[in-house]
């Protein structure tokens, strides 16, 4: 199998498949400097688009939704989902099995089922007792539930990364619970919940089914403008937009990448 | 009772106050905000279907016969066709995603270690785009009039005008697109492992080289391509954004099935079964992970 023609065969379709997975990014990428108003032909260079965007009040509201919504949710869920990390961690000598199915849950479920039955319920909810009417507050409610495990899980599998023994230490220097959270556990899970809250922010941002279903008129999140857009027809400053947001990811990842290069 | 098993039992229950405060609040929002609404979902899917596609109370099965097609105007087969195409569509989606993630892992194993996690990371950036992104980036390439489109038409696969997009076709590429990085991560975790003493047994045995592939090579990734084929075929079955936007009208899937009942068909109880179909795909899917962890010793667990 080592043999040289099968691996030559192997590397022109390891680069096909890479043209596969990133054309219809660079597509979206590139039209969104077209000067005409068609993805089939290129009319020349222009950044009308983007100028277009700068005045769209519709869009740059659903910019400000997208990252309140990011940024609250993660802040909510960093800090519910550290807490179940280490609870799990401390307590990792009992039976918690159903706790874990309970955390894996968000995970497994078909983000379509997660919407509808959050959007089911969110109406009875409100039917009954006129809170929690569709907006950015049921919006946040939804990611908070999909972004606790993975928070769980990062924080967890640093505490299971640390020498146990380190614990012990601290509570033979007669640190109190409070100081052993403040000068130990925090600043040895500082970079943990960072990258905790970068995964959750990027999460958050990357929903579009579960934000779909639970959101309210006022509270369209850039996601769902691109989707209304795209329905309605296609118009070329979806590219201008989408090229925004595949820059953005692109820059959290190397950050991230960088982030997590440094810490180890 | 001696001194020792008092302390004992103070410090346990210490513990346990400890565990709850921790765990619980985080839970409790998963459970109120998740479960409970699921729920609540599945019993929708016994009730019946007033008047604004509300839920009412007599318990029945109709949202079944519904979903297998019986409805006021006697049967039809519309959903089930719906139901079929879901099936198909994520069965030869995986065919598809074997065929392309196969030789992707095997390469990308051959590799030096240090370009390996460049490559896997080539292969898992894209995905970390909006799917709806990804989607209307297919469909700039394969509406009529574009390239692709031009090209198919003259090698005479459609006809004049009607573009690659919408249609099945379209459906099928964009789930492949959507899911090969969910295979080539088992599957190269099952190339890592890969012991090459039996290929070389295998040669020295003057096993021809298709030989060789069948009885060294393909065992020993069995694991991963396993691991992903549940990771790839049951959130495909249920797939919601790629058949709404690639397909049109007329390549509608399950989910697109179930979100149309909570919108504009107004039938939720029909739209909770649809859900319950999904939920137990699911879980089967869980299950034969689980077995497959089981017996083969681990290395599902790293997968997600």
């Amino acid at each position: 199998m080592q043999n040289r023609s099968f691996r030559k065969g192997l590397a022109v379709f390891w680069w096909l498949t890479l043209m596969f997975l990133y054309a219809p990014l660079l597509v979206v990428m590139v039209f969104s400097f077209n000067s005409i108003n068609t993805s089939a032909r290129w009319g020349g260079f222009s950044l009308r688009w983007y100028e277009r965007l700068m005045h769209n009040d519709v869009v740059i509201n659903a910019i400000s939704h997208t990252l309140l919504l990011a940024v609250i949710s993660s802040i909510i869920a960093v800090i519910l989902g550290a807490m179940i990390g280490y609870g799990l961690y401390r307590h990792r000598a009992r039976k918690l099995g159903l706790l874990i199915v309970l955390i894996y849950l968000p995970i497994v479920m078909p983000d379509i089922v997660f919407g509808i039955a959050d959007m089911a319920f969110f109406v009875q909810i409100n039917r009954l007792t006129g809170l929690l009417s569709p907006g950015l507050a049921t919006m946040v409610i939804a990611h908070v539930t999909f972004q606790i495990p993975f928070v769980a899980l990062i924080v967890y599998s640093r505490f299971v990364g640390l020498d146990a023994t380190l614990f012990d230490a601290a509570k033979d220097l007669y640190a109190s619970p409070g100081q052993r959270m403040i000068h130990f556990i925090l600043p040895t899970l500082k970079p943990a919940l960072l990258s905790a809250f970068f995964l959750s922010f990027t999460l958050s941002v990357d929903d579009f089914v579960i934000s779909f279903f639970t959101a309210g008129p006022e509270s369209a999140t850039l996601p769902i403008y691109i989707w209304g857009a795209i329905r309605r027809g296609i118009s070329p400053e979806i590219n201008a937009i989408a090229t925004l947001m595949i820059a953005s990811v692109a820059l959290v990842a190397i950050l991230s990448l960088l982030f997590n290069r440094r810490r180890a | 009772m001696s001194q020792v098993d008092v302390v004992w039992r103070r410090r346990r229950r210490r513990e346990t106050r400890h565990l709850l405060i921790s765990v619980l609040p985080g839970a409790l929002w998963i459970f109120i905000f998740l479960v409970l609404p699921s729920a609540y979902l599945m019993s929708v899917a016994f009730m019946t279907n007033g008047g604004f596609g509300q839920p009412q109370m007599p318990l029945t099965l109709d949202a079944f016969r519904n979903l297998a097609g019986f409805g006021f105007l006697g049967w039809s087969p519309g959903n089930l066709y719906t139901l079929w195409r879901s099936i198909f569509q994520s069965l030869i989606s995986l065919g598809l995603v074997v065929l392309v993630a196969y030789p992707i892992a095997w390469y990308i194993s051959m590799c030096r270690p240090r370009l390996r996690a460049i490559m896997l990371l080539a292969v898992v950036v894209p995905s970390w785009t909006n799917q709806v992104i990804r989607a209307f980036g297919w469909m700039n390439l394969l509406s009529p009039g574009t390239p692709l489109s031009t090209l198919a038409e003259k090698m005479g696969l459609i006809a004049p005008n009607m573009g690659l997009f919408p249609s099945d076709f379209a459906v099928t590429l964009g789930l492949v697109y959507n899911f090969l990085p969910f295979m080539v991560l088992p599957l190269y975790a099952a190339f890592e492992k890969l012991d090459h003493a039996q290929i070389e047994a295998a040669r020295d045995l003057y096993a021809s080289p298709l030989r060789t592939f069948f009885v060294a090579v393909l065992p020993q990734t069995l694991p991963g391509l396993l691991a992903g084929s549940v990771l790839v075929a049951i959130p495909a079955f249920g797939m919601y954004v790629i058949p709404e936007l690639l397909g049109g009208g007329r390549s509608q899937m399950l989910g697109n099935l179930v979100a149309s009942q909570f919108g504009e068909a107004a039938n939720w109880p029909l739209g909770a079964a649809g859900a319950l179909l999904m939920l137990l795909a699911t879980l089967l899917g869980l299950v034969i992970l689980r077995r497959l962890g089981r017996r083969l010793g681990g290395g599902t667990e790293m997968v997600i």
